[in-house]
């Protein structure tokens, strides 16, 4: 379940299969904190292997270069979660593959777009709800 | 509080999804303990994300299972737990002995389909329950009534008996 989930930041399955055995060996020993999070132990296990994956790309290339050359080429956008915002515009859906997938922050894409840290919220949260919609 | 409007705010896919800052995870942890629909729209989350998975999973490159067992059985930690003593390891590779896990919710969770089944099963329990008592006090009331029966006819043969040894004795004098 969670090589689909790495998948949707490293499309090179080989790649993926690498870091999954980095993520399970990091986590593993950490397996306590996934008893005492408020999550159920898989969402855990999707955030922190989040985590490791985003310092992976960050400490793999500088600033994300896979991710960047998928998001260029639209590998994205019909994997994984963003098959569930495939309806929506072009903005929302680079909204959340900035802030998901590249792990940036609200105040960057408020910069870069020109756009106020409202404006960048709200649609972060209309992603959110149309997952969750979507979802169920 | 409004928690509805809390919850519409995202916060509940942003907390699961690992996007949430730190603040706002720890005003979501605050919080969760007192709201039960936060508990709610939660695990609800979680249980379709984990539907999610399981509907978009795909199989890892061959050989992945046992590179993270050979990569878990070289962390420091998990080598002073392995004591090669007389369990088995699953795959009978190597010896050591399973880490203890302690769950602590008090929850099971069930789909949702088994609402409908749970709500006529209760619905049912409570006809059989209506129909038993009422067949228990429409037994009672015929055992009465039985026996009332039962004692106007005693009363009545008395009566006739009576009255056939009266006759007999105006039919001797």
């Amino acid at each position: 379940m969670l090589y689909s989930y790495i998948l949707q930041f490293v499309p090179d399955r080989a790649e993926a299969g690498v870091l999954l055995v980095d993520i399970f060996s990091q986590l593993t020993p950490q397996l306590q904190k996934a008893f005492d999070s408020c999550l159920s132990i898989y969402c855990w296990l999707q955030v922190e292997a989040r985590k490791i994956i985003l310092e992976y790309m960050v400490k793999s290339n500088g600033q994300s270069d896979l991710a960047v050359r998928h998001s260029l080429n639209g590998g994205h956008n019909k994997a994984y979660y963003f098959s569930l915002l495939e309806e929506c515009s072009p903005e929302h859906q680079w909204v959340f593959r900035e802030l998901f997938i590249h792990g940036r922050k609200k105040e960057e894409l408020a910069a870069q777009s020109g756009k106020d840290l409202a404006h960048i919220s709200g649609i972060l949260r209309e992603c959110l709800l149309i997952i969750r919609k979507n979802l169920e | 509080m409004n928690i509805e409007l809390y919850i519409q705010s995202g916060i509940v896919e942003s907390y699961a999804l690992g996007l949430a800052t730190p603040l706002e995870i720890a005003e979501f942890e605050q919080l969760l303990p007192h709201f039960p629909e936060l508990k709610e729209a939660l695990a609800d989350f979680e249980y379709h994300l984990e539907l999610f998975a399981i509907d978009n999973e795909e199989p890892p490159p061959a050989g992945t299972r046992e590179r993270i067992e050979a990569r878990i059985r070289e962390l420091p930690a998990m080598a002073g737990a392995t004591r090669g003593g007389e369990r088995k390891y699953r795959r009978g590779k190597s010896a050591g002995e399973y880490l203890p896990i302690e769950v602590s919710s008090p929850y099971i969770r069930v789909h949702r389909k088994w609402r409908t089944f749970f709500i006529a099963v209760f619905i049912l329990s409570k006809i059989f329950l209506g129909f038993a008592i009422y067949y228990f006090l429409e037994y009672r009331h015929a055992q009465k009534h039985v026996r009332q029966l039962e004692q106007q006819l005693g009363k009545k043969e008395a009566a006739g008996a009576a009255g056939e040894v009266d006759s007999r004795a105006g039919r001797r004098e």
